[in-house]
Formats: C-alpha cells, sequence, structure tokens
C-alpha cells in the first residue's frame, strides 16, 4: 500500500521471477491467469482475446528487452502492473529485434480514461528506459526489490 | 458464449478503437515507444464481433454507446459505473451468464457484473 487510501497497483502474487514459455502468447495467458487467481480480472477469455488484438494493432515492445503489453478493459476490476521475466527472452517484434527479458503487463479498468491509462503505462515506462532500472529489475533476488524499483509506478 | 460475453468483447474493442483513431492518444502511445499500425484488422474485428451479437441487443447497446460513449459498464458494490446509481438487489445479483444481460433501470447502459470476486 502506498500512503493513504490508494492502493498500489504492485503485488507479490503478481510477479513471475521466470517464465516457463517463450511464446508471447502464452505469456499473456499465463499472465492474465494469474491477475484473474488474484481477483483482478473478471472473465480472462475476454481479456486475452483483447491483449492478442491490441498485439496485432502493433507491437507492445518498447525496446532493450522490455515489452510492455497492456489494455484497458471492462474486464479489469482494479488497475495493475504485471511483472515477468524471461533469462533468455520471448520474441515480442521488438523494434531493435531484442527478445523481451522483461514483461510489464499494465492492465486498467475499462471506466479509467486513456489519459489516466497512459499515465500508468508512461510511469511503467520510464522506469523501464533506464538501464540501471532494468538491470535490477532482472537482477532482483525477491519481490521486494522489484517494487523497490518500481514504487515511483504507483498513484 | 453469452450475449453479455459478446456486449463486454465490443465494448472492449470499441475502447481500443477509440484509443487508435484518438490523435492525440496515437501521439501520447508513439512518444512511449509503442508501435500503432493500421486500424483494418482492428475494424473487421470489430465488425465480426458486431455480427455475432443479436440485432436486439445489438440495438440496444449502440444506443447506450451513441449517448454516453460506452455501452457496457461495470457494477462495483451494486452501483452502476456508468450512472452512480445503486441498483436493486435483484438486478446486482443477477447471474447474467445464465440469462439476458440486466440494463441499468437509470442509464440503461448494458451492466456486467461479471464472476469475479469483487461484485
Amino acid at each position: 500500500m502506498t500512503l493513504g487510501m490508494v492502493p498500489s497497483v504492485l503485488d507479490p502474487s503478481l510477479y513471475i521471477p521466470e517464465l516457463r514459455t517463450r511464446n508471447r502468447q502464452a505469456v499473456l495467458a499465463d499472465l492474465v491467469d494469474l491477475a484473474h487467481r488474484a481477483g483482478v480480472v473478471r472473465e480472462p477469455s475476454l481479456l486475452i482475446e483483447l491483449l492478442a488484438l491490441r498485439e496485432r494493432l502493433g507491437g507492445t515492445a518498447i525496446g532493450k528487452g522490455v515489452a510492455m503489453p497492456h489494455a484497458r478493459s471492462l474486464t479489469v476490476i482494479r488497475p495493475q502492473v504485471l511483472v515477468a521475466r524471461s533469462h533468455p527472452g520471448v520474441d515480442w517484434d521488438a523494434p531493435d529485434e531484442m527478445p523481451a527479458t522483461l514483461i510489464l503487463l499494465t492492465l486498467t479498468p475499462g471506466d479509467w480514461s486513456e489519459e489516466a491509462h497512459h499515465g500508468l503505462l508512461g510511469r511503467t515506462a520510464a522506469v523501464a528506459r533506464l538501464q540501471r532500472n532494468r538491470q535490477r529489475l532482472l537482477e532482483a533476488e525477491s519481490f521486494a526489490d522489484i517494487a523497490g524499483v518500481l514504487r515511483v509506478v504507483d498513484p | 458464449m453469452t450475449v453479455l460475453a459478446r456486449l463486454v468483447r465490443l465494448g472492449d474493442v470499441d475502447l481500443l478503437l477509440h484509443e487508435a483513431r484518438d490523435e492525440p492518444s496515437r501521439v501520447r502511445l508513439r512518444k512511449l515507444g509503442f508501435q500503432l499500425g493500421e486500424l483494418q484488422g482492428l475494424e473487421a474485428a470489430r465488425a465480426t464481433l458486431a455480427a455475432a451479437v443479436a440485432p436486439r441487443w445489438l440495438a440496444i447497446y449502440e444506443r447506450a454507446r451513441h449517448r454516453y460513449g460506452v455501452g457496457v459498464v461495470p457494477v462495483r458494490e451494486r452501483v452502476c459505473q456508468g450512472c452512480f446509481v445503486t441498483l436493486p438487489t435483484s438486478a446486482a445479483s443477477r447471474p447474467e451468464t445464465q440469462g439476458a444481460p440486466g440494463l441499468c433501470e437509470c442509464c440503461g447502459r448494458v451492466l456486467f457484473l461479471g464472476s469475479g470476486p469483487e461484485r
């Protein structure tokens, strides 16, 4: 929890330290399943379809080994940033062709404005763009270390 | 797939389409490093989804979407998140997956209670 009554968008149960799959669609399905079990998402199959449509509209890899899939959806109950790592990397059609070693799935409810959704995406991207932050996220041994790097993402 | 699930899918695609068509949104997303391609694929997916919804429900959805911008709204703690009116207990607890979707009696939007833990 951050100060006040605003819940954090980070949750230790929404973290995959090492992905078992190297397939983009399977990664998204694993993350959505995790979010569903944590009570963040209703009707997970609908969200997986939406994320796939977003990927087809244009890749969500921002380069340097970072992918930021995202959705603003009626199926999302509360805003959340899910973190997953893959040390071998997942092919995410990045502009620099680097496989994604760090995957940050950003989910916001459908009644959030586009500006608010982009605000959360922007704060997450700003953290991930710094090389020292990426290194800390990839080398983190616990979720507490991850949350330490990403704490500025919280509203 | 239930009528409601089809409408939620359509609602989500309409949110994405709006974001992808809106120029300030596109600029923001590109500044963040995201790639945005052509919209034809998404528009075709939207047409397919709309065709799969029964005409009566599609008309209800479209009427609400044209009036308010969104045709489906979530329900939280018995409150319609479109107009913020507290719903009658019967409307807020209806097992929507087993029948026709509920409509907000105040604003007419389709209500999405979902199967998640928060109702």
